[in-house]
């Protein structure tokens, strides 16, 4: 129940601007904070997640 | 390496030069002068030290040759309007269409199951192609110097006299289309493929 609460401290639409920021800039303890609370209990936001990981490696591949 | 290997090895990477040249430059003739030079470089060029591999090599030449065309393109107030309006490429609103007034995905990302798998497909990498082609071009100029050419955001920055946040914007509209376009013409479809 808390920790429902506590990873909805942002939104995922949030959670993804934070998940593709952090390839370029390093994020404060603040929104690593928040931004994993989120992850914790969002499954479509953890999933956006693996997909930007996954992107980034495509592109790499791409070059290949 | 003796340069008439060098020249014969060189070919078969023309088609990719010139993919990613084009996908940035959106201008067919100056894709093709700019990949003319990039071998022409390495030809002449004594750098190729084995170290990394050969594409990795040219697209560092590749890189360079682009930046110089982007910038001289820039100069020319004529040609301006052909290079797109990086403006209307900065603003964040319409992706937050893809989300609920409560900041909830209004339809959220699928299981894409193991999309490593994909990457040996050549289909997937024509897919890919597709959905490149389909970003606005600022946006995808943007995206290819970070992910493809692998310059650092102040440089991106720099080159193209944009701020930290609109290149945050851009690549985040570019990561969000991309998603969306492989989900539903690659992963919504071929999921369940071996």
């Amino acid at each position: 129940m808390i920790r429902r609460a506590l990873g909805h401290i942002i939104s995922c639409k949030d959670a993804s601007r934070l998940v593709s920021r952090r390839q370029e800039a390093t994020l404060s303890g603040w929104q690593r904070l928040v931004l994993r609370l989120h992850l914790s209990v969002c499954d479509a936001c953890a999933r956006f997640e693996r997909q930007m990981a996954f992107l980034r490696n495509a592109m790499q591949r791409y070059r290949q | 390496m003796a340069s008439t290997d060098i020249s014969r090895d060189l070919e078969p990477q023309r088609g990719y030069l010139l993919r990613v040249a084009r996908l940035q430059l959106r201008d067919d003739a100056l894709a093709e002068d700019v990949v003319q030079e990039t071998l022409l470089a390495a030809l002449s060029g004594t750098g190729f030290s084995g170290k990394s591999s050969l594409r990795t090599w040219l697209t560092g030449i590749l890189k360079h040759k682009i930046v110089d065309a982007i910038r001289k393109k820039q100069r020319e107030p004529t040609v301006a309007s052909a290079f797109g309006d990086i403006d209307s490429e900065m603003d964040i609103e319409d992706f937050d269409a893809m989300f609920n007034p409560r900041g909830g995905w209004d339809s959220k990302p699928a299981e894409w199951g193991n999309p490593e798998d994909a990457l040996n497909q050549r289909q997937f990498l024509d897919v890919m192609d597709l959905c490149l082609e389909k970003l606005p071009p600022n946006t995808a100029r943007v995206f290819l110097m970070r992910e493809v050419m692998e310059l650092e955001t102040d440089e991106i920055c720099k080159e193209l006299a944009i701020n930290a946040n609109n290149l945050w914007v851009i690549l985040y509209r570019a990561r969000m289309a991309l998603r969306q376009c492989l989900e539903q013409n690659w992963f919504a479809r071929n999921g369940q493929h071996p």
